[in-house]
């Protein structure tokens, strides 16, 4: 754990910075959250593993909120048990309010993980989340290969180069997920 | 006593104690349509409306910074809600930045629109008729609207800019620390300013195109304008080059004519970039249009200019850095970017040009147009031979020594506002394959901040320019010039099957070049739409943008689609001020095809056009304040937008919530019954992430409870077709804007029919292929719908 540099350099919200974890703290925690929802953006896309990494933590029983056009990539892999498409500006929207019924009728969310969503927009809704869904709060973190302040946790930066590193890390969450 | 009417006869002698004090003789209004209720409004007039569009499109907040600065109580730490000294929340706090965004892009039109109007009078008196042709008796929506006046001249656009500019002033005031208190109030101040900022808009455009005789519907206009040049490689470098970048013309159309004059036109090209560009095309027919915002500082950079000069708005605040890097003497011609330069505006002209072309002056301040004509065209010509000899373009060692010297260290990426991964595309390169290099290029947004990052000091913008200089080269497009308003005879034609719903929508792609993954996605958006017979009105940068790319034959969209106002159009409206129009083509449809009253009646207007007529904004690369206060001013007109992902960053946004019932109640004008409705339009302003998700929302954006079954069958049609084909599924909420089996899209009726007894428990009656029951509400061909209790033509028994 430590400081990072965002990955957007000048994108330094304020006195609270999320922190920088490991897989198997953000797997622990999304193992003890009542209600997870893991949240996808259009990168995913880029690469078949990052969208097999959602499809596994959806089968360990996290829904997916789809946005972007992320919904393309479950629908052409045909998993489309616990996914819907949301835009994410539509989506954050609900969950800062508590009196939402959530993808499933049954409520709002405790926990939030973005992954894949492009940078300064996730970084937006991670900030809106950390300031308005307060009360009781919703816990939003990052997956990603890129460090996000607004988030509560996050991963550091990834350069390319260590792409298959940041896989291992995404392997490693997933198995963490009990 | 009665008013003194100018040519009345009174005796002097049945006056008994009356002062005369002989101020403005008041000439009489001539009566074209008896005063609405809301002229020139006030901060409060049409607050109830606001409210009302802020009860079902409810701010929603993202800061950029979760601090406040502005005084010095603070820093203030508002994150969570918290209150600053003051006492503000960081949601208001935050209404507060929207206000004062809006405050900065209404300042900027309407402080530009004013400038102009004072060049006008200055240059052709202030007696110029506003006369648009025979097509057009409607010259002003916005200004009838707004302030109940019709302009006869451009005269009588100084009590126009008198109001706007007491607002403005009134509304900066409640930005001061310690007065507005509540996020809803300073968000019914952003719509006002916004307002206020369309209106300043049309004042603009009218003003310059009834001064310099631009395109309206006398020959030659509207959709017959002409085709010009768009593109980097459609620049003759051979000839002397200037180059104007900015949003008001004069100084530019000033060089069109000393050109003319001088029989210099095929001799010298004048090429423009942004909105300068768009509006010098229509005032000379030789000018050129080089590129849009995104691409000005690479402009520069590759050193096709022999002389720049610049006007006002969009501008690169280093414009005079990046121009004595290139050797192009900079002229600047408004006083509110003067750029620490010398103001030589009362100097001999040819001492003026001696000392750009010596290089003893880098840059001067000329303040009059028609010098700026002078000393622009006689520099040019010199400096042109001047800098044959440059090469700015980097040599093929120079560009193999840059890429070697790349660590990777990926600095340039975290500085960069898209994260382009320049470090990687530089190994590729080193390796022979500059493909990801050039592939950068349309994807940079031509900020330059990589470059001062990188501490091996690599000229990176110059090395992507390199990699793709191949292509760039050969970036010709074509567009139509800006054609002004609408035409009324437009509008009478397509009034109908607008508010009926079969013309499925006007999309209108304005606003700035901040895309999160470059140009063509301005392309083809454009193309979807004007496919699909929706009207596309385009105006500013993405007017440009969508002018780069070419289909499989060869065409760009305003060469593949005709320029009328009608289904299947691409309409170059003209720069961001031109944006008005569109404003004006919806005002238009309520007052020219329904008949309603247009004069100082905003509310009325906006709550017809919010709920019948299918307009939406998209405003692909929204990055300025302006693109803000045009946004905010579209939402209170009752017309949606959609931005880029960038325009998250905007902190607001105004969002509906179909799981709230309740949120969704309309007033059918007929017998004042409450009738709970589909959310049509859903959003007043969201962003999207990507393109792919970006053409649905658009399509869905254009829903209107007015729409009669055949409209919202269409409507409904393009709305599944886009969802289908870029996110490869149903749109999970197409059943909320089904009334009736006959709004359902005809070719797959029976399939949607059965997704919606299966999957949405709906109950069909398969027999006669009617739905028994499941739509929020069932059509009805004579809903009258409104928001306002006051239109309530007979109360319900
Ligand atoms: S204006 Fe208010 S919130 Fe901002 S610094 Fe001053 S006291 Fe703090
Ligand atoms: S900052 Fe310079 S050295 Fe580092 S990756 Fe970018 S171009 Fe290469
Ligand atoms: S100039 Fe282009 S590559 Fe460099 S930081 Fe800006 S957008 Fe990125």
């Amino acid at each position: 754990m430590g400081m990072e540099i965002p990955f957007d350099v000048a994108n330094i919200p304020g006195p609270e910075m999320g922190e920088v974890a490991p897989p198997e703290v953000i797997g622990s925690y999304i193992s003890s959250a009542k209600r997870p929802l893991l949240v996808v953006g259009s990168e995913i896309l880029r690469d078949d593993f990052f969208l097999e990494t959602a499809i596994e933590m959806g089968r360990k029983g996290v829904p997916i909120a789809a946005t972007g056009h992320s919904i393309r990539g479950f629908v052409e892999k045909e998993y489309t048990e616990n996914v819907s498409y949301y835009n994410l500006h539509e989506l954050t929207n609900c969950l800062r309010d508590p009196g939402w019924k959530g993808l499933d009728g049954k409520g709002n969310y405790d926990f939030v993980i973005f992954f894949g969503v492009v940078y300064y927009y996730a970084s937006q809704m991670l900030s809106c989340i950390k300031n308005f869904a307060i009360d009781p709060l919703i816990r939003a973190v990052s997956i990603d290969r890129y460090y996000h302040p607004q988030a509560r946790m996050s991963f550091m930066n990834i350069s390319p180069e260590m792409e298959e590193g940041y896989k291992d890390m995404l392997n490693r969450l997933v198995s963490s997920i009990k | 006593m009665e008013e003194l009417k100018k040519g009345g006869i009174f005796n002097i002698s049945d006056l008994r104690n009356v002062r005369i004090s002989i101020g403005e003789i008041v000439e009489e209004e001539e009566e074209w349509e008896p005063m609405g209720p809301h002229p020139m409004p006030g901060i409060a007039t049409l607050r109830n409306w606001d409210f009302m569009l802020l009860n079902r499109y409810k701010p929603f907040y993202a800061p950029l910074c979760d601090m406040c600065c502005l005084c010095t109580y603070g820093k203030c730490d508002l994150t969570g809600n918290k209150k600053g000294a003051c006492g503000i929340r960081m949601d208001a706090q935050h209404g507060r930045i929207v206000l004062l965004a809006c405050l900065v892009g209404c300042s900027a039109h309407c402080g530009h629109g004013r400038h102009m109007l004072h060049e006008m009078i200055k240059k052709f008196g202030g007696d110029v008729p506003i006369d648009f042709g025979p097509e057009v008796d409607v010259e002003a929506p916005l200004t009838r609207l707004v302030c109940g006046i019709k302009p006869k001249t451009i005269r009588d656009y100084e009590k126009v800019f008198d109001y706007i500019e007491e607002q403005i002033v009134q509304l900066a005031d409640a930005l001061h620390t310690g007065q507005e208190g509540s996020y809803r109030d300073f968000e019914s101040k952003a719509l006002h300013m916004g307002m206020l900022d369309s209106l300043g808009k049309e004042a603009a455009d009218i003003i310059q195109i009834a001064s310099y005789g631009m395109p309206t519907s006398y020959e030659g206009g509207g959709p017959d304008v002409p085709l010009v040049d768009v593109g980097i490689g459609t620049i003759d470098t051979t000839k002397p080059v200037v180059l104007v970048i900015g949003h008001n013309v004069p100084p530019a159309a000033d060089i069109g004519d000393y050109l003319t004059e001088n029989g210099l036109e095929d001799r010298v090209e004048l090429a423009g970039i942004c909105c300068t560009s768009i509006d010098t095309t229509r005032v000379y027919k030789k000018a050129k249009i080089a590129a849009a915002l995104g691409r000005q500082l690479r402009v520069i950079r590759m050193g096709i200019a022999d002389v720049v000069v610049v006007d006002e708005q969009c501008i690169r605040a280093d414009i005079l850095e990046l121009c004595q890097r290139v050797h192009s003497p900079l002229i600047v011609t408004n006083d509110k970017a003067m750029h620490g330069l010398v103001d030589r505006t009362d100097d001999n002209p040819d001492k003026i040009v001696d000392d750009l072309v010596s290089g003893r002056a880098p840059g001067v301040v000329i303040l009059d147009p028609e010098q700026v004509g002078e000393v622009a065209v006689k520099t040019v010509i010199q400096m042109d031979k001047k800098r044959k000899g440059l090469k700015l373009i980097l040599s093929d060692e120079e560009f193999k020594y840059y890429v070697n010297d790349c660590i990777q260290c990926g600095n340039c990426t975290l500085a960069c506002p898209n994260g382009l991964r320049i470090g990687e595309a530089n190994q590729s390169a080193t390796s022979g394959d500059i493909k990801p290099l050039a592939g950068l290029f349309d994807l940079c947004v031509g900020c330059g901040r990589c470059e001062q990052v990188c501490k091996k000091h690599i000229p990176i913008v110059d090395v992507i320019t390199k990699a793709a200089y191949p292509q760039v080269k050969e970036e010709k497009g074509r567009m139509r010039i800006g054609r002004g308003p609408v035409w009324d005879s437009e509008i009478r034609d397509v009034g109908a099957p607008i508010v009926l719903g079969t013309i499925p929508g006007i999309i209108a792609p304005i606003g700035c070049g901040n895309y999160p993954n470059g140009t063509k996605d301005a392309w083809l958006i454009v193309k979807e739409f004007a496919e699909r017979n929706y009207i596309v009105t385009l105006t500013g940068c993405m007017a440009i943008d969508a002018a780069l790319w070419k289909d499989e034959e060869g065409k760009t969209v305003y060469e593949q689609h005709h320029g009328r106002f009608d289904a299947g159009g691409v309409l170059n409206i003209g720069s961001c001020v031109s944006n008005a129009h569109i404003h004006d083509a919806a005002i238009k449809v309520a007052s020219i095809f329904a008949g309603r009253p247009l004069r100082g009646n905003y509310e009325e207007i906006a709550d017809y056009i919010l709920s019948r007529v299918g307009a939406c904004g998209v405003a692909w690369g929204a990055m300025s304040q302006k693109a803000a206060s045009i946004a905010t001013g579209f939402n209170r007109l009752g017309i949606p937008a959609v931005v880029g992902p960038h325009g998250a960053k905007y902190r607001r946004a105004f969002l509906g919530r179909p799981d709230l019932k309740d949120d969704w109640k309309l007033i059918d004008a007929t017998d004042g019954s409450e009738i709970y409705f589909e959310p049509g339009p859903q959003h007043l302003l969201v962003a999207c992430e990507t393109v792919e998700e970006a053409l649905p929302m658009i399509a869905k954006l254009c829903f209107r409870p007015s729409d009669t079954d055949r409209g919202r069958s269409i409507k409904l049609t393009h709305y599944i077709d886009l969802s289908l084909k870029y996110l490869n599924a149903y749109p999970p909420d197409w059943h909320l804007f089904v009334r009736t089996a006959t709004d359902l899209p005809i070719a797959n009726k029976n399939e949607l029919l059965k997704k919606l007894e299966d999957e949405h428990d709906w109950e069909i009656d398969w027999k006669m292929k009617r739905i028994k029951e499941g739509p929020i509400r069932g059509y009805d061909p004579s809903f009258n719908p409104t928001n306002l209790r006051r239109l309530i033509r007979e109360k319900k028994k």
